[in-house]
């Protein structure tokens, strides 16, 4: 059930536009079905990156909030 | 013990509509526009840069450099208080949704949330307004020179957005490294900025209340402040988002909530100053000429274009730095700090210098229905959106524009 996750990409600290510009660059570098961590703190990017998941046909896998106010989103790449 | 599984009652479900997601960008900007009107109504539209250069004038006159000994004190500046109380309003939205951390970014990330401001206080300067002065509230104005600043911003963001992406490719470390997060609101143990965001909002209307009494616009003021930071915060209301994401992302829907508030701000303006509602005392042409400035052809497409440029590389404009601040993000704390810090030092040193040399024409009135009627005005700048409106859309589909 573990998702292999083969990039993680940290944005913490980082505001609009910087983590979905790093999100968008580094998805470019992945290859289909590959997954990739993004860790961050912006809230915009919450509801930025679902919406740019959606029209770039990515996949979110997986969603949660760890401690110290930081989220976590699992992309699986189309 | 079925406290858990309890579903929320009437309230509770009302609290979530407001603070459990962030609302639809063209919600907030539609209401962003009612309040514009509102303020317009009652005195005069909303701006920001005017209440950040306040804020900076009086940090001047505290340390008594530049001799602005007689800038008018924030707590009796109609536009400083607005800019106080929207970062008061954003910080309550931030608190009552658990939104709110004091989040530190990289160094490289300050250094250019400070330049990006000072830049947006040159650009401000040199247009005489800034994303909401001469913008969302100049086009409305029906302002030709607002229109000119527009498209000057418009060069700006898309030349400043190809830096920030050559940026991001040839020094990636400038916007990595090592970043803090403290007093962020996660699970139950966030609760306590719930209690203060409700406290905050309480101690808002007492103010409020307080200044009702002799200075009732004010009280207004005050009220609208707040309510813009928090409708910015929830909303993620932003103009740099509107202009940059559609050569970025693709993303459009920052880009058509402001058109929906132009939209409804243009209506509301137009009625104001073809009736000349709220004029009193004032000549009805006073009341047509408020928020055109005489700012055409140079002075606009020069601020427009600097703004551009310094928003881009802030990541927030004027009022989208302002609601950054009190959700907590210390970028654009940096950014507050370069407008308000340089802006008096623009005004007094660097922009009149070179606007004397700025071919300025002061023949053109700069009122577009001097020269098209309210007809024809109203609906020129409702054609511009519309063709705006179909670029950004077209773009979103075909990605034809985007970087990504």
């Amino acid at each position: 059930m573990e998702n292999k996750i083969d990039q993680t990409l940290d944005c913490k600290g980082l505001s609009c536009p910087m983590p979905m510009m790093k999100l968008a660059k580094a998805m470019k570098g992945l290859k289909s079905e590959e997954i990739l961590e993004m860790l961050g703190t912006d809230p915009g990017t919450k509801s930025d990156l679902p919406r740019w998941c959606e029209k770039s046909g990515n996949e979110i896998i997986e969603e949660g909030e760890l401690e110290g106010g930081i989220f976590r989103f699992l992309i699986k790449k189309k | 013990m079925s406290e858990k599984n309890k579903e929320p009652g009437v309230l509770g479900n009302l609290y979530k509509t407001f603070f459990a997601k962030h609302w639809p960008v063209w919600v907030g900007a539609i209401v962003l526009g009612i309040l514009n009107i509102l303020l317009f109504a009652i005195k005069s539209p909303w701006g920001a840069s005017g209440g950040i250069n306040n804020w900076g004038e009086n940090v001047y006159k505290l340390i008594g450099i530049f001799g602005l000994e007689s800038a008018t004190a924030t707590s009796t500046s109609f536009y400083g208080m607005l800019c106080i109380f929207l970062v008061i309003g954003s910080f309550i939205g931030a608190l009552l949704s658990k939104e709110f951390a004091l989040r530190i970014p990289p160094k490289g990330e300050l250094i250019k949330g400070f330049i990006g401001g000072g830049l947006m206080a040159i650009g401000a300067t040199f247009g005489i307004g800034c994303s909401i002065g001469s913008f969302y509230s100049g086009v409305p104005a029906l302002s030709g020179g607002a229109i000119i600043f527009t498209i000057g911003m418009f060069i700006g963001v898309i030349l400043a957005l190809r830096y920030l992406m050559w940026e991001m490719e040839k020094f990636p470390k400038f916007s990595s490294g090592k970043s803090y997060n403290f007093l962020s609101g996660t699970g139950k143990s966030g609760n306590w900025q719930i209690y203060l965001g409700w406290i905050v909002l309480i101690i808002t209307f007492i103010i409020a209340y307080k200044y009702s009494g002799g200075n009732k616009i004010m009280a207004w003021f005050i009220i609208i402040g707040m309510f813009m930071g928090l409708i910015s915060q929830r909303s993620r209301f932003c103009i740099v988002k509107a202009f940059r994401d559609p050569f970025m992302t693709g993303d459009a829907d920052g880009s058509v909530g402001v058109m929906a508030g132009l939209v409804i701000s243009v209506f509301g303006f137009t009625a104001i100053k073809y009736f000349g509602i709220g004029a009193g005392d004032l000549a009805v042409r006073a009341r047509e000429m408020t928020w055109v400035f005489p700012h055409f052809f140079f002075r606009a497409a020069i601020g427009g274009f600097i703004f551009g440029l310094g928003m881009t590389v802030a990541g927030g404009c004027a009022v989208g730095t302002l609601w950054r601040v009190g959700e907590g993000q210390v970028k654009l704390w940096a950014s507050a700090l370069g407008f308000l810090l340089i802006s008096p030092i623009s005004k007094l040193y660097i922009v009149p210098p070179i606007v004397k040399v700025i071919p300025q024409n002061f023949n053109f009135k700069n009122y577009l229905p001097d020269y098209l009627g309210y007809t024809g005005a109203v609906g020129l700048v409702l054609f511009i959106i519309l063709i705006w409106y179909m670029f950004v859309k077209w773009n979103e589909k075909t990605g034809r524009f985007s970087a990504f």
